[in-house]
């Protein structure tokens, strides 16, 4: 899983889509769901689209979107409201239209011969764990996960994650929930109690690489989906790029996810946001 | 109100079945935009700039948005010529559209050996001399911000190639003018104009700038003004033909780089918005001239009303 193959990948789409709900689902959080057939219809786990939230001139560039859970024709969609672009997003409602390029990137792996797995996450990191705890369940996985937040009432997805995780064990930075700290407390007795097959991480970058260092220390094969500001979505700008053990390789398409143990990482910075 | 529009312009010897160009840097060679558009609906293909060896490129972040723009310093990440011959270049004759390949170099002696190096390549069908990147620190934007600097690459491109010879200029100059003329002089088909305009953005939570080489080139319709403005000043003081480009999104803005003298136009920025523009540009240039009764297309450049 180095690098999508360029001839075998998907055709992306680019497609009109409606809203069909907008709520606020946590503190600062809201969930879309748009009406998105095509794009609903194809998409996998880990992929993410890249959305056109307005077509006003005062912003330009979309905003790429891990894909949170996809039921028939519509496509849910997880934000947190950080700069202009999200802001825009979190005001349309039912009905406003929009476009969207996807399904994008390279998701999660997810090995034939995988009976349980360690999913851990950290704030928004949860967007992209929302499909592929649903599909691992979905295929007799034995799914644990391990969720961080700042506070309680900045967790997202408890329902789904209790529905789809045999176990589901949370962290909050003020133990308003959970364990009183970080996530990465948790991941340890999981790796040593569960022993998963693989672990998927998604989160801050700091956080992911703590995590893959823990699971390279339990020679445990792990998946991180990273975060780059991106340009275009689809391979061309290179605005979005990783370094890699196999050289500079585009989040948008040879990722977002990428084994742990390819990742050159960057150092400890809080990644930028528009 | 059905009659068929000449949608075909000339630069040197190349023949194009339309205005409309890509970008160079905004489209890598063509392929990811292939799931959208139609490429033989365009122009040509302007390829993302190509130098002899792989270049790495800068650190991240390397784009920042701004209002009604976008700041790059991409850094002409590309794998070299030879990989490029035989990767993109390979895909890009299975295609049908004329191949415009932007040329890059650290020195004169670069440029010259990938200029060499494309010479024997039929799926060539025009060369871009890049002497205008803002984002790397040899080279690049250096060439083109002296008028013997910019001589001199044309001088010895133009020596080593029989392909149409186009360059591109920088906006980042005190009078543009004089480097489109220095080029012209040294046996330049074309000049294509403007590249990205320097700038600067800081985060002012973190202090730090918003890419990581601090400044990097200004792109998207905040441009815009400028680089028309740039061109109708090039049209007036040169006899080759002019491509334009800076914050093209509509075919009315394409409209308006032609009447102010552009012969072609390249979209940029606005393939990242929507890759479906300039094909979307090459459709609504051609009903705008079938309108107005405009037999030719050509018939636009220059056509503005003092």
């Amino acid at each position: 899983m180095t690098c999508a193959d360029e001839t075998a990948r998907d055709r992306a789409l680019l497609e009109r889509v409606s809203v069909l709900s907008n709520d606020r689902v946590a503190e600062g959080v809201g969930l879309i769901v748009l009406q998105s057939p095509r794009v609903a219809r194809s998409v996998r786990p880990g992929q993410f689209v890249h959305l056109r939230v307005a077509e006003g001139r005062d912003f330009v560039l979309r905003r790429p979107f891990s894909v949170h859970a996809a039921h028939g024709d519509r496509l849910e969609i997880l934000y947190q409201v950080l700069g202009v672009g999200t802001r825009a997003l979190s005001l349309s409602g039912r009905g406003d239209e929009m476009d969207v390029i996807g399904p994008l990137g390279h998701g999660w792996e997810i090995p034939d011969t995988l009976s349980h797995a360690l999913l851990v996450c950290g704030g928004l990191g949860a967007a992209p764990m929302g499909m592929l705890a649903t599909e691992l369940a979905a295929r007799g996985v034995a799914v644990s996960v391990a969720q961080g937040a700042p506070t309680a009432p900045r967790l997202v997805a408890r329902d789904l994650f209790a529905d789809a995780a045999r176990r589901h064990e949370i962290a909050t930075d003020d133990g308003s929930a959970g364990h009183h700290g970080f996530v990465t407390a948790l991941v340890e007795p999981l790796l040593a109690g569960d022993s998963p097959d693989v672990v998927y991480v998604c989160g801050p970058e700091v956080m992911q690489r703590i995590v893959a260092a823990q699971a390279s220390a339990a020679g445990v094969p792990c998946q991180v989906s990273l975060e780059r500001l991106m340009g275009c979505g689809i391979g061309a700008c290179l605005s979005c790029v990783v370094s890699t053990v196999h050289g500079q390789k585009r989040a948008c398409v040879d990722g977002p996810v990428f084994n742990a143990n390819e990742v050159l990482w960057e150092s400890a910075e809080i990644p930028p946001k528009h | 109100m059905n009659q068929t529009v000449n949608m075909k312009v000339r630069l040197g010897s190349l023949e194009l079945r339309n205005p409309v160009l890509t970008a160079s840097g905004t489209f890598a060679a063509g392929r990811e935009y292939s799931d959208f558009i139609d490429l033989s609906t365009l122009g040509a293909v302007v390829t993302k700039g190509v130098s002899l060896h792989p270049w790495a490129g800068n650190a991240s972040p390397r784009i920042a948005e701004t209002a009604s723009g976008m700041l790059n310093s991409i850094g002409l990440q590309n794998p070299g010529v030879e990989a490029f011959c035989a990767g993109d270049l390979l895909w890009l004759a299975t295609q049908d559209v004329p191949v415009i390949v932007n040329v890059s170099g650290h020195s004169v002696e670069e440029y010259v050996a990938v200029a060499r190096r494309l010479e024997s390549e039929p799926t060539v069908s025009a060369l871009e001399v890049n002497i205008s990147c803002p984002n790397v620190d040899e080279g690049g934007m250096a060439f083109g911000t002296s008028c013997p600097a910019a001589a001199e690459v044309t001088r010895a491109v133009r020596a080593v190639t029989s392909k149409p010879l186009i360059v591109k200029l920088s906006p980042n100059v005190t009078d543009i003018t004089e480097i489109a003329r220095a080029v012209e002089a040294e046996g330049a088909d074309a000049v294509s104009l403007i590249n990205t305009l320097l700038g600067m953005a800081i985060d002012t939570r973190t202090f730090r700038p918003k890419l990581a080489r601090a400044v990097g080139g200004l792109s998207g319709p905040a441009i815009k003004p400028v680089a028309v403005r740039m061109v109708w000043q090039v049209a007036s003081a040169v006899q080759i033909p002019v491509v334009g480009m800076g914050g093209i999104m509509t075919a009315d803005d394409a409209v308006e780089f032609m009447l102010a003298g552009a012969t072609a136009v390249a979209v940029g920025t606005a393939n990242f918005v929507d890759p479906t523009t300039t094909s979307s540009v090459a459709q609504g240039l051609e009903a705008f001239c079938r309108e107005r009764s405009i037999q030719s297309v050509a018939e636009l450049t220059g056509a503005v009303r003092l």
